[in-house]
């Protein structure tokens, strides 16, 4: 019988990397960096962009990346969420990880350029939005003012604290707005909910660009809120979560109408967003 | 033209099994399907060859109910991981009906096209020779006219027409100028005439559906045809073009391995996310979201349906939910 051959490599085995350090960002979320054994990234991404990560052998996720650092290390800020994350949560620096990708389109980085720009974010939808909004300082001089606006349940699910309250504010024309939903002992910031806040705030749309991620709830909440304040669609860009198992279109759970979200998204404008159904 | 007389069909299995793993579809038991011809025992097993379309779509030959995808070690913080292909020889599946080829066709633009193509898939796919036999007489659970399939000029591989005592055969690839090599001691140069095609008794009203179903994604209606599904998923599995697939781990210790499986979008845990959320919790979501998927969204993306009209579901589905009612129903709604 003739030798079956091998006719192309798959997309869907994983690399290998290593846990280089661990950031305990709030009591359930970490940032793991992460790189290859012999050194550099496995692969390169752009801001947005997503990846496969696994825990052998208890399973693999996908995540934003939330910032690639040169060729040096990826970093994937993650909640303690189910079985995966959990083990995830447990492993030390110097473990290795199993990753592949990047998935997805990621942000329109080069089509915002020459305008401001507005991040709203909550929980740990900040974690996506932070490899935008790092992007634009790196690339300060290609950005207008940046606005960014986050909100937590509480300060103490804050993710990035130092730069939300020490590195970002002071870039330049850069504005910082912290919200936590509830009154607490010793927070003497904002409380409310995120599109409230948004509205009093009430950023112009006069060439702006606003990106926005969060829970659901936020997200719907947040965009009829910017519809208010005279954001046309094309203005409102998001990115939206949906279960995956492949990352490459082919699985079939994270379509929303024709669309895939690990493959045509994660990344919309509002004007793609109403076109399609209103399952996410 | 060229004929395979149906006295030397066995010894053209013989030759054919000779070459490559050779499927044909076959009784066996309380199931038909396509098996390896080798298994065929004669007075137990039946060969099915006039049947329209076995229990089992031959879907399987292309893409597994399951799959090792790749195999690894992990003891403590190390970990190693090896790709696995599982596939060991070519293949011929003789006898794939038209609409269940139709299947294979939508199979590769998912898995072929759009970016990335899929190397597990890649693989069995160049590696399968698709003898596919014309349809003349169709069934009363029929119609792939209606969705755009031509029951007698099926682009396979090779395609044989049933002529009573022997099989008319033609070769319309490369692959399969080379498979009617394998046997062509076996084959007679004659002239022929086709049978005349029978007409369809199923009208279907899938013209125009798909650009109407763009406004009827919030209607009631799917309120009222969602209700009698159990989400049982057996539509799913035994359709020719359902293609999901969910990806799972088997460990032993420090080793295991990790394999997708064919999966069912009529499940809750389909969508279901770590956070609790689910963007289709509701049995009507998930039971609009198939059949929207299977009359809209696919052919939005693919420039075809995503059903094939071999009428499986039609026969399978305990409920006695019928994607044939539903279109009509879908077609006069307002």
């Amino acid at each position: 019988m003739a030798e079956a051959k091998c006719t192309c490599s798959n997309p869907l085995v994983p690399g290998l990397v290593e846990v280089v350090n661990i950031i305990d960002e709030t009591p359930d979320v970490k940032t793991f960096y992460v790189r290859k054994p012999e050194g550099g990234v496995p692969f390169n991404v752009r801001p947005g962009q997503l990846a496969m990560v696994s825990v052998l052998p208890t399973g693999e996720g996908m995540f934003s990346v939330s910032w690639q650092e040169e060729n040096d290390h990826l970093e994937f800020a993650i909640r303690r969420v189910g079985l995966m994350t959990d083990e995830l949560h447990t492993v030390e620096i110097g473990q290795k990880l199993g990753v592949r990708g990047p998935y997805g389109n990621g942000f329109p980085v080069e089509e915002c350029k020459g305008q401001d720009m507005l991040f709203i974010a909550g929980g740990i939808g900040l974690a996506p939005l932070r490899s935008f909004i790092k992007y634009c300082f790196k690339h300060r001089e290609d950005y207008g003012k940046i606005t960014i606006l986050y909100g937590c349940r509480s300060y103490a699910d804050l993710c990035f604290k130092d730069e939300i309250f020490e590195t970002w504010p002071q870039m330049k024309d850069t504005e910082v707005y912290i919200t936590i939903d509830r009154e607490e002992a010793g927070w003497e910031g904002h409380v409310g909910f995120v599109p409230a806040y948004l509205e009093e705030i009430n950023p112009s749309p006069k060439g702006r660009v606003a990106v926005i991620c969060g829970p659901p709830i936020m997200i719907k909440l947040g965009l009829k809120s910017l519809e208010k304040m005279g954001y046309t669609d094309q203005q409102v860009i998001s990115t939206l979560e949906m279960r995956m198992k492949c990352g490459i279109g082919k699985c079939g759970r994270c379509n929303v109408g024709s669309e895939f979200i690990c493959l045509d998204g994660p990344v919309f404008t509002l004007e793609q967003l109403k076109k399609l159904p209103p399952e996410w | 033209m060229k004929i395979l007389s149906k006295q030397k069909l066995t010894a053209a299995f013989d030759q054919l099994a000779e070459k490559a793993e050779l499927l044909v579809p076959m009784q066996k038991g309380a199931t038909s399907a396509f098996l390896p011809w080798p298994e065929f025992e004669p007075g137990r097993d039946e060969l099915r060859l006039e049947a329209l379309n076995v229990d089992k779509p031959p879907k399987d030959a292309v893409l597994p109910q399951t799959e090792r995808m790749y195999k690894f070690s992990a003891s403590g913080p190390e970990v190693a991981v090896q790709e696995v292909y599982e596939i060991s020889s070519p293949r011929i599946v003789f006898g794939i009906r038209p609409c269940d080829f139709r299947g294979i066709e939508c199979l590769d633009q998912v898995f072929l096209t759009r970016g990335y193509a899929d190397g597990f898939y890649q693989s069995r796919r160049d590696n399968t020779v698709f003898i596919a036999q014309a349809c003349y007489q169709p069934g009363p659970n029929c119609f792939c006219n209606a969705m755009g399939v031509d029951p007698v000029k099926p682009q396979a591989d090779v395609t044989i027409h049933d002529l009573g005592d022997g099989y008319a055969w033609e070769p319309l690839t490369p692959k399969g100028e080379e498979t009617t090599e394998m046997i062509s001691d076996l084959l007679q140069e004659k002239k022929a005439d086709l049978p005349e095609v029978k007409p369809f008794t199923r009208q279907v009203a899938y013209a125009g559906l798909a650009e109407k179903l763009k406004d009827l994604f919030e209607h009631p209606i799917w309120e009222k045809l969602s209700d009698p599904c159990q989400n049982c998923g057996i539509c799913t599995y035994s359709c020719p073009t359902c293609y999901c697939f969910d990806i799972q781990v088997k460990s032993f210790g420090e080793a295991g391995y990790r394999f997708r499986c064919w999966d069912s979008c009529m499940y809750r845990e389909y969508t279901l996310m770590a956070g609790g959320h689910n963007p289709r919790e509701a049995s009507r979501e998930r039971f609009r979201n198939r059949f929207l998927h299977k009359l809209q969204f696919f052919q939005e993306r693919y420039g075809q349906p995503l059903c094939i009209g071999c009428g499986r579901c039609l026969i399978v589905c305990p409920a006695g939910i019928s994607i044939v009612n539903i279109m009509q129903e879908l077609k006069e709604v307002e």
